[in-house]
């Protein structure tokens, strides 16, 4: 990583950590919540955006990550963080598991493979009796962290997601990563082992949305396959992601706060129009900004920049040619004597 | 597990087929992955169900109402939408249509409610008795519906003058449009087309089972087994497809129990995709490489 990444990832980490002590108890909620769907929004942008692997299994992730942590404190008896660990090798596990049987599946493929594992793992957790069947279950009050604890611990998670994001961007890994995205026989041809290409992305896209996904659960204390495997993940990541820039460090990151900017706060009291709403926007910004805003504002800042020097090219030439015809005329003079 | 509930399972498996077929038409002509084909069915058995309430009309009249009412909706849609960006990135033609399905998803929700909603009709619970195997008249309905479709579909795409454009813009779109076919329509068409056949299902499955706004995603999935199973572009394999998903789910309904049928169908894709990472008859069927 560059040392500009250090910096950023230093800094975030900072202000993130000072925020409970600041804000009200009713906005550290909401921060939880900022700071989770920031986290699975660059966690995707990873795998779909650097690694080009289309994954409509979010909620495979996630709710793994949920059922694991919460399991481990309701039936082990674990603290939270303890728990936690042991989701996140959890998920890492189901990872590889998944991850490997589907290198062989590609493209279109690899998308509907990926829903069906989290629409099948929901399913069969709607089954699980010991798991709380259809209802879920709730996480034991005594376990629980503070609600800053939560908040601090989602700031690590979102940090070590950032990071990661930095590294895809100036490493070399990410470079390969991008060229595997971009032709996967080309790359193979350069020499570069496409199968660890994509594996690797999709594991630690993994781990981050299932780390996301015990956030959530702490959050709101319960762990159910409706919420938790919920294909809702899956939405709101690919609207964050698509509708900030995808393949971007940055586009993710205004993705979730536009998003939360418009339908949480501008439309609050609308119900089930505003999921009407996310599916408007993600199609209108397919549509008339494929690449999403922040490339988009990007470029038009780029076109006005190279307009205004144009326009301030142009005027220096005027003034070059002014100067021309003073010289010309002083020649002229001097010759004349 | 009795014959009847196989029949009725390969019966009900053609509806499978036909949204199947529509799938993978657009597969190979397209090129496109329609992920919102699930809830293009299910607005196909709302239109009806919300028509039924004002006609009062049989489900089986209100069919070519419902199918011109989506084709003209699929027409626009591919159109203006999805044809923008076909020749672009094929990651962002997945995810619009991700983006429809969630769209048309909370559409449904606020217009027809969370509720499970059924259409009524005179032959929806009646039914006879063939060699001593009960049948009822919905699911006879159903595999007539799917086989006519099929049948029809086959002779669209084999013995017309559309058909033929559409075979050779799915073999190759830019020279097809250097020989003069409108490639964009062709495109637009096959849309609407395949929207029909999902919506044609859809009427059918309102009358036998009950549709809500969320049904749409594991019909996607049975559709898509369906696509993988036949190959691409393969007309009248997805209708033996389709019935062959359905059988699976009248095996696991009564092996297993009720609660594990959609399971069945998630599993054994999974398994299937793992083993053939592409389907087993790649584009075959249209006369494609």
């Amino acid at each position: 990583m560059r040392r500009r990444s250090w910096f950023i990832v230093a800094a975030v980490l900072a202000i993130g950590l000072c925020m409970p002590a600041v804000l009200a108890p009713a906005t550290q909620y909401t921060a939880v919540t900022l700071v989770t769907d920031m986290t699975i929004a660059l966690a995707w942008n990873v795998v779909v955006g650097y690694g080009g692997q289309l994954s409509l299994g979010v909620g495979a992730f996630t709710g793994v990550g949920a059922y694991a942590c919460g399991l481990a404190m309701v039936h082990l008896g674990w603290g939270w963080l303890e728990a936690g660990l042991a989701g996140l090798v959890v998920c890492a596990a189901f990872g590889l598991v998944v991850g490997l049987p589907l290198l062989r599946v590609k493209g279109a493929y690899f998308a509907v493979a990926t829903l069906v594992v989290a629409v099948g793992l929901q399913a069969g957790a709607q089954l699980w009796t010991w798991a709380g069947g259809g209802s879920g279950f709730t996480l034991p009050i005594a376990q629980l962290p503070s609600d800053s604890t939560v908040l601090r611990a989602g700031v690590v998670v979102l940090v070590v997601a950032l990071a990661t994001t930095l590294y895809v961007q100036d490493s070399r890994f990410g470079l390969r990563l991008r060229a595997v995205r971009d032709d996967e026989q080309a790359a193979a041809g350069l020499g570069i082992a496409t199968s660890t290409y994509r594996l690797v992305p999709f594991v630690a896209s993994g781990i981050l949305m299932g780390l996301a996904g015990q956030l959530s659960a702490l959050q709101s204390v319960s762990v159910s396959p409706a919420g938790s495997f919920s294909m809702e993940w899956t939405i709101n990541a690919s609207l964050f992601v698509v509708a900030g820039g995808i393949g971007t460090a940055v586009g993710p990151l205004l993705g979730v706060i536009l998003v939360y900017l418009i339908l949480t706060q501008g439309l609050q009291n609308l119900g089930v129009a505003s999921s009407i709403i996310e599916g408007v926007l993600l199609v209108a910004v397919l549509r008339f900004a494929p690449s999403g805003i922040w490339p988009t504002a990007l470029s038009v800042g780029k076109r006005l920049e190279s307009a205004w020097k144009r326009r301030a090219g142009a005027q220096g030439m005027a003034a070059d040619k002014e100067k021309r015809q003073v010289h010309v005329a002083t020649a002229s003079a001097v010759r004349e004597r | 597990m009795s014959l009847t509930v196989a029949i009725n399972g390969l019966l009900i498996g053609s509806l499978y087929g036909l949204v199947g077929m529509g799938l993978s038409l657009l597969a190979g002509v397209v090129r496109l992955i329609n992920l919102a084909q699930g809830d293009i069915l299910v607005g196909g058995a709302y239109l009806a169900i919300a028509l039924h309430g004002v006609l009062g009309w049989d489900p089986l009249w209100l069919l070519p109402i419902v199918a011109v009412a989506i084709f003209c909706g699929c027409y626009v849609v591919q159109k203006w939408l999805l044809n923008s960006l076909v020749t672009r990135e094929p990651l962002a033609l997945l995810v619009v249509t991700f983006g429809l399905s969630l769209l048309l998803e909370s559409l449904y929700q606020e217009l027809f409610g969370a509720n499970p909603a059924s259409l009524p009709a005179f032959w929806g619970d009646t039914g006879f008795t063939v060699l001593g195997v009960r049948i009822e008249t919905l699911y006879v309905v159903a595999f007539i519906t799917g086989a006519v479709l099929a049948a029809c579909t086959w002779f669209l795409l084999y013995r017309t003058h559309f058909g033929r454009t559409v075979r050779a813009a799915a073999a190759d779109a830019s020279t097809a449009r250097l020989l003069g076919v409108d490639v964009e329509r062709v495109f637009a068409l096959t849309f609407g087309l395949a929207g029909v056949l999902a919506a044609a299902a859809g009427v059918i499955l309102a009358v036998g089972q009950s549709v809500s706004p969320t049904s749409g995603l594991s019909l996607l999935v049975f559709s898509f087994t369906v696509m993988v199973i036949c190959g691409i572009g393969n007309v009248i394999g997805a209708v033996v497809a389709g019935m062959f998903v359905g059988l699976l789910q009248a095996i696991a309904g009564a092996v297993i129990g009720q609660s594990s049928t959609d399971l069945a169908v998630y599993v054994f894709l999974l398994v299937f995709l793992i083993v053939f990472p592409s389907g087993i008859l790649k584009r075959r069927e249209l006369g494609i490489r």
